[in-house]
């Protein structure tokens, strides 16, 4: 593993006398596809949350590229080269899903890494584009399906062209074939030279799934969170064969 | 004479091209002709001071649809804004003996010194706290405007303010030009990226943020601009009224300022423009009613809002106009195809 990227250090976070998140470490590394997975409610989206500045940890640090980003403001972050998407899709519904994307084009980050394309719009296009929904960058976003949101999600992220790219369920709630395009665009998005033609590197990436399917493909490691706290970490066949993660899940079913 | 032959050719090919073909823009150049004539067709004193009332007031509404209609941020207190410019351009008139042309942006500059100081403990609230908050800044101006009567007047307000100009004619040329030039301004600032962003946090503070977008920063700007432009219709008002009294800061002030905006439509500019151009001179010209005046105002507030809930003007715009639903131009109602990409409009 090369050095760390993202390093989360004794994370914690409660509701009440909820423990979202308790006692969390793990890294992530430059070049790296991270998984994370769980079953409902282990404190996933708190933990991304975490991360992104949206809610505040009780204790525990984060460092990115070295700096801490622990307590720092969400946009902040964000221009620091951190972007996530939400699970529960937000996007500007009365706004032309251009314009949805245009936001973070005109985020400092986005302004300062694309001087040399001249229009906001022909920048939030490529994101678009990128994502596959550039042919409707003019319809209202209320009229996107579930898919297409998820996309929109994807676009708004990537508009900010940033070094660590957090996807929350990128997957929930897609058909098959659409959770194979979407796989397709991550894998691509993670290979770099497309999208944001400054830096040929694509970004690090953490993906959070509720299953690990649709992960094993795509993820170079996974980490297994439950009620909280990581129960396992490794690559994706060591964790299909962790005793602790198929009791986990077997409430559940299949993994 | 070739050079004025060429600008006239010009002048009607973009009538022709650009203004006709939408009843939208035809709407706004018969008002700006309204507006430019109106003192030809009338020498009524009455009837010029009560259009250049409403030139005024058209600002102050258009600059309250620019922090509540599209920042959301529900200002339930702008009389506040369009106070502070009144008093100020009173005050630096009067004492420091500034000239209209002076005293009335720096009391549009002193406004937007009230909308930091409102706006910083504004930043942290939303909804209904937010709208309470607003409501309370007024009166506590009020407040001191009653503890200091030396300095500010007390209930009688500040008189003997100079005039905007010495003919009835130039001032409300000169509202009137301030009033178009102003919208116009807020408006294009509406359509800019910075638009764009004020309607992104009305929608999603959360998610603006999440685009790496300092959300606070916009805010406060959104109050300070808001600020700006009731503070200059303040001004305009006292150097018009030739007074600066409590009554620019009054309640029924704010509220107006919301009815108009409501009535005509928010997050549009013209709408509340258009609103105060209908509701103002009617609710003067309806004085011999005095009677039934709030009555019949109140009624047709509510058929407008049971009926067009987005406000009267976007209602209208719809009735005669409509959207391509292929390349989102604007097309006159009667068309069947889309006069840019001909896509059908059925
Ligand atoms: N804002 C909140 N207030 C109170 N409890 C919360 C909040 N957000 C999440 N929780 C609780 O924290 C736990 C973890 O939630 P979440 O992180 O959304 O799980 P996951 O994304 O893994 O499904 C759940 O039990 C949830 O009810
Ligand atoms: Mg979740």
């Amino acid at each position: 593993m090369g050095e760390a990227f993202l390093e989360v250090m004794g994370l914690n976070k409660q509701f009440g006398g909820l423990k979202a998140v308790n006692d969390v470490n793990f890294s992530v590394a430059r070049e790296e596809i991270l998984g994370l997975i769980g079953p409902n409610g282990a404190g996933k989206t708190t933990l991304v949350r975490l991360i992104t500045g949206i809610l505040k940890a009780d204790s525990g640090s984060i460092l990115f590229k070295k700096r801490e980003i622990t307590g720092k403001k969400t946009w902040d972050i964000v221009n620091r080269g951190i972007a996530c998407t939400f699970q529960n899709m937000r996007p500007f519904r009365r706004l032309p899903i251009i314009a949805n994307v245009m936001v973070s084009c005109l985020s400092p980050r986005a302004m300062k890494r694309g001087e040399w394309v001249k229009r906001i719009e022909a920048k939030a296009m490529d994101a678009l584009e990128f994502a596959g929904i550039s042919d409707m960058a003019l319809e209202d976003a209320s009229t996107l399906s579930q898919g297409d949101l998820k996309r929109l999600e994807v676009a708004r992220a990537i508009a900010t062209e940033p070094e660590l790219l957090i996807l929350d369920e990128p997957f929930g709630g897609l058909s098959p074939a659409e959770t194979e395009l979407m796989a397709k665009s991550i894998h691509r998005l993670h290979k770099g030279g497309r999208f944001g033609r400054l830096h040929s590197e694509g970004p690090a990436m953490i993906i959070i799934e509720h299953k690990l399917q649709q992960l094993m493909k795509i993820a170079d490691r996974i980490i297994v969170l439950n009620f909280g706290t990581i129960i396992a970490d490794g690559t994706p066949v060591e964790i299909v064969n962790n005793s602790k993660v198929i009791e986990a899940y077997l409430g559940e079913g299949e993994i | 004479m070739d050079l004025i032959r060429f600008y006239v050719r010009k002048l009607f090919t973009v009538l022709k091209n650009e203004v006709i073909v939408l009843p939208s823009r035809v709407v706004v150049v018969v008002f700006f002709l309204f507006l430019l004539l109106l003192p030809v067709f009338t020498n009524n004193q009455y009837t010029l001071r009560i259009f250049t009332l409403t030139c005024i007031f058209a600002i102050l509404a258009a600059s309250w649809d620019l922090l509540s209609g599209f920042t959301g941020q529900i200002n339930f207190g702008h009389a506040l804004f369009f106070g502070v410019g009144a008093y100020a351009a009173a005050m630096s008139n009067l004492h420091v003996h500034l000239p209209p042309w002076a005293s009335i942006p720096l009391g549009g500059l002193v406004a937007v010194l009230a909308g930091l100081i409102i706006g910083i403990p504004c930043l942290r609230l939303r909804g209904t706290y937010l709208a309470l908050t607003t409501l309370a800044f007024p009166i506590i101006l009020m407040g001191f405007v009653f503890a200091f009567p030396d300095l500010t007047g007390g209930e009688l307000g500040i008189s003997g303010i100079e005039r905007i100009a010495r003919s009835r004619v130039t001032n409300y040329y000169i509202v009137a030009g301030l009033m178009f030039g102003l919208c116009t301004i807020m408006w294009k600032i509406t359509d800019s990226n910075t638009g764009i962003i004020f309607h992104a946090i009305r929608e999603d503070e959360l998610a603006v943020r999440a685009s790496g977008v300092n959300t606070t920063r916009y805010k406060l700007l959104a109050f300070c601009l808001s600020g700006f432009f009731a503070g200059i219709a303040g001004g305009l008002y006292a150097h018009f009224m030739r007074i600066a009294g409590p009554s620019t800061l009054e309640v029924s002030m704010s509220f107006l300022v919301v009815i108009w905006a409501v009535f005509g439509g928010v997050a549009t500019i013209y709408g509340p423009v258009g609103a105060v151009f209908i509701l103002f001179p009617l609710l003067e010209f309806l004085r011999f009613w005095q009677e039934y005046r709030t009555l019949m105002f109140a009624c047709v507030l509510i058929v407008i809002l049971l009926y067009m809930p987005d406000g009267l003007f976007p209602w209208l715009r719809d009735k005669i106009e409509t959207e391509c639903p292929r390349c989102k131009i604007r097309n006159i109602a009667t068309r069947t195809v889309c006069r840019v990409c001909s896509a059908s409009l059925e």
